[in-house]
């Protein structure tokens, strides 16, 4: 797994790539929160996820715990079709706000 | 003047009798004396008795009033005559009869309404009409046993006469002499029997107690008893895993009572430890059932106790009985281990929540001995008692010996020859020879595959190694021609169960342990056996979260269920911690063709 992260408009975009599993989902969780720790805004790029479990899940639901607590804006975008299988699964589709693209996302407005 | 106030009876000198007539005395009286000698039970003879004395002085019937064990009572024990009274009961003092045992004088009541002494309720009850009585106490020395009556004499002048006296108090002596012989031999008979019966109870007690151990099994036991019958005893249960259950336990009191306890606590104990695990537990239930049925204030002292041969151990539980002595063979010193509860069957709530207190002991290479006072209050060559100093004397003296010889004559030393121990003596000793078998084998090196497999993947319990789980998945998916959608289900299903066997069953410690993952073609179904080498998981506590609960972790359990078609732990083969089984039906195969 490997991420990428840039800044969008003063939207920081954490995009992944490969496999978020038990192994990479701790650093995953970690580079989400110290994000949300710097910025109001963030989205994560889930286009390149090739799978994802219930560890890399819970932590996007925990970034996702965290903006709301601090009123940030935290999006999903380019969800792979992969990754949507799980996060529908697990009934997160309704929960996570996801948008199809990175510059949907990033010109949304939260 | 309607009544007689003075006795009737008649003590009269009999006139001599002829010599035909004292030979035929003498005849009937050698004649009764024989019949009564040679008989095993008074009452089968003494019905045939009294009809050939009624018939001889020509009387209408005559019976025998028996004294009972209280002398209260007088019942008929045979009777003659026309009506059967047999089994009649007067008080001791009641009638003419009454009279003549108190008196103990034999005589003729030659009118009974003449007699002030006459009851006639019997003759109302039975509707006999009693004329007249010949009556002779049974007498031997100066115990009374009771009479014998003939009544109405109904030939010549119907006048019973000073003779037929004579041959009647005569007879009557025969006969008590004969009653009191059959009683004698009676009781000897029973006194015989209830021996008999103590050595079997004592032979079916010494089969209550293990059988010998050959010399090389860890623990051996002693019991000497100082009667027939012991209230101590110990047992020795060899569980199939290795341990070992052993107790020993002293009833308080001796005999018959104290063995019967004995019987019941040793028969709860080998009941009881068959499914025990724990011997504060065990000791626990056993004294709840001693407390549910005992009375009469009895109770058990008891050391019970698990070893292991293989690490040494001990754990033991001490009931209100001596301190076991755990002997350090290389320092030649002794531990004593006091008993920290009471006695089993006084009360029940006694223990906490875990039963009674355990002892731990790791022996060493020792040895321990847990005897009963028996052998501490055991009187010595010297004549005093020989005390728990003496008991590590002899522990000392005789430790080069094999153990079950060092038992024998260690209680050989206070059993002096010819003299009855004043308490039953019981001996148990558990020893460890040190040795440490090797650990056990890695769990889970040799196990059958599961039927059907396509392959086997055994991986360490590590996070970096999922993705070759995964990737090992996603070919099974494609060796059963599966499509993508059914393989990234079936991947999803796989990753999570081993994620929870890591996290959860080796307790998130990498590397702890192996995972085997075994994929099986099951008809139209895809299996997937997960196995670990962890301690087993309690399943009840592997939940599906509530779904709508959003919060990180948790999660696993529900993707496994909603995207196999069924997942459950299965019994484990022997050498595997867990077995999981997830099963997802094959995806309808796609005609390709059109």
């Amino acid at each position: 797994m490997t991420f990428d992260v840039k800044d969008v408009n003063g939207t920081v975009v954490v995009a992944l790539t490969g496999d978020v599993d038990l192994q990479s989902s701790p650093v995953v969780r970690q580079q989400l929160l110290e994000c949300l720790d710097k910025h109001k805004r963030l989205v994560v790029d889930l286009g390149a996820v090739s799978y994802i479990d219930s560890s890399g899940v819970a932590s996007l639901v925990e970034a996702f715990q965290v903006s709301r607590k601090k009123t940030a804006y935290f999006a999903l975008a380019a969800v792979s079709p992969a990754a949507m299988r799980v996060l529908s699964l697990a009934r997160l589709d309704k929960v996570f706000t996801i948008h199809a693209d990175v510059n949907a996302a990033t010109a949304a407005q939260g | 003047m309607t009544a007689a106030t003075a006795p009737a009876i008649e003590t009269i000198t009999p006139p001599p009798l002829s010599a035909a007539e004292v030979k035929d005395h003498l005849s009937l009286i050698a004649d009764m004396t024989l019949v009564f000698s040679a008989s095993h039970s008074f009452d089968v003879v003494a019905k045939s008795a009294l009809e050939r004395v009624a018939k001889y002085v020509g009387a209408e019937a005559a019976s025998f009033f028996m004294l009972d064990d209280s002398a209260q009572t007088l019942i008929c024990t045979a009777c003659y005559g026309p009506v059967d009274i047999t089994g009649l009961r007067l008080p001791a003092t009641a009638g003419i009869v009454g009279r003549c045992i108190q008196t103990q004088e034999a005589g003729i009541v030659r009118d009974v309404r003449k007699d002030a002494d006459f009851g006639a309720s019997v003759d109302a009850k039975t509707g006999f009409i009693t004329k007249s009585i010949l009556v002779a106490p049974l007498t031997v020395g100066t115990q009374r046993l009771g009479a014998i009556e003939v009544i109405n004499k109904n030939v010549g002048d119907n006048l019973f006469s000073p003779n037929d006296l004579a041959l009647l108090h005569t007879l009557s002596r025969a006969a008590a002499l004969a009653i009191h012989n059959l009683r004698l031999t009676d009781k000897l008979v029973l006194q015989e029997r209830e021996r008999h019966e103590l050595e079997l109870a004592a032979e079916i007690q010494r089969d209550l107690l293990p059988q010998a151990q050959s010399k090389d099994f860890p623990i051996h036991g002693i019991n000497v008893p100082a009667r027939a019958v012991s209230g101590d005893f110990y047992d020795i249960l060899p569980r199939p895993d290795g341990r070992i259950w052993f107790n020993i336990a002293d009833v308080s009191g001796k005999g018959m009572n104290a063995a019967l306890l004995m019987a019941k606590t040793s028969s709860l104990f080998r009941c009881l430890a068959k499914s025990a695990e724990h011997p504060g537990q065990l000791l626990n239930a056993i004294n709840s059932e001693l407390c549910e049925t005992n009375s009469h204030g009895m109770f058990v002292t008891m050391v019970g106790g698990l070893f292991d041969p293989a690490t040494g151990v001990v754990r033991l539980t001490n009931a209100g009985h001596e301190p076991p002595l755990l002997f350090d063979i290389m320092r030649e010193s002794f531990m004593s281990i006091p008993a920290d509860a009471p006695p089993l069957g006084i009360a029940t709530g006694i223990a906490g929540p875990d039963g009674y207190p355990v002892v731990e002991l790791d022996l060493k290479g020792g040895s321990l001995y847990i005897f009963t006072d028996g052998l501490t209050e055991a009187t010595t060559f010297g004549g005093g008692m020989l005390g728990l100093d003496g008991v590590r004397a002899l522990i000392r003296d005789h430790t080069e010996e094999s153990p079950d010889l060092r038992l024998k004559h260690i209680a050989g030393a206070v059993k002096l020859p010819g003299k009855p121990l004043h308490d039953d003596l019981t001996l148990l000793v558990v020893e460890d020879n040190g040795v440490r078998s090797a650990p056990p084998k890695p769990p889970g090196v040799q196990f059958e595959a599961n039927a059907g497999v396509i392959m086997r993947i055994r991986v360490p319990a590590m996070a970096d190694r999922l993705k070759l789980i995964r990737t090992a998945a996603m070919q099974a998916a494609a060796y059963c021609s599966c499509n993508e959608a059914w393989t990234q289900d079936l991947v999803l299903a796989v990753d999570e169960a081993c994620q929870n066997i890591i996290r959860h069953a080796y307790g998130g410690v990498e590397g702890a342990g192996d995972i085997v993952v075994d994929f099986a073609r099951d008809g139209d179904s895809l299996s997937v056996f997960l196995m670990d080498f962890a301690p087993p998981v309690d399943t009840a506590q592997i939940k599906s979260r509530d779904i709508n609960d959003v919060r990180p972790g948790g999660l696993g359990v529900h993707l496994i269920k909603s995207v196999t078609d069924d997942a459950r732990f299965l019994p484990p083969p022997p050498g595997v911690g867990n077995l999981f089984k997830l099963t997802k039906r094959l995806p309808p195969k796609v005609d390709c063709q059109g």
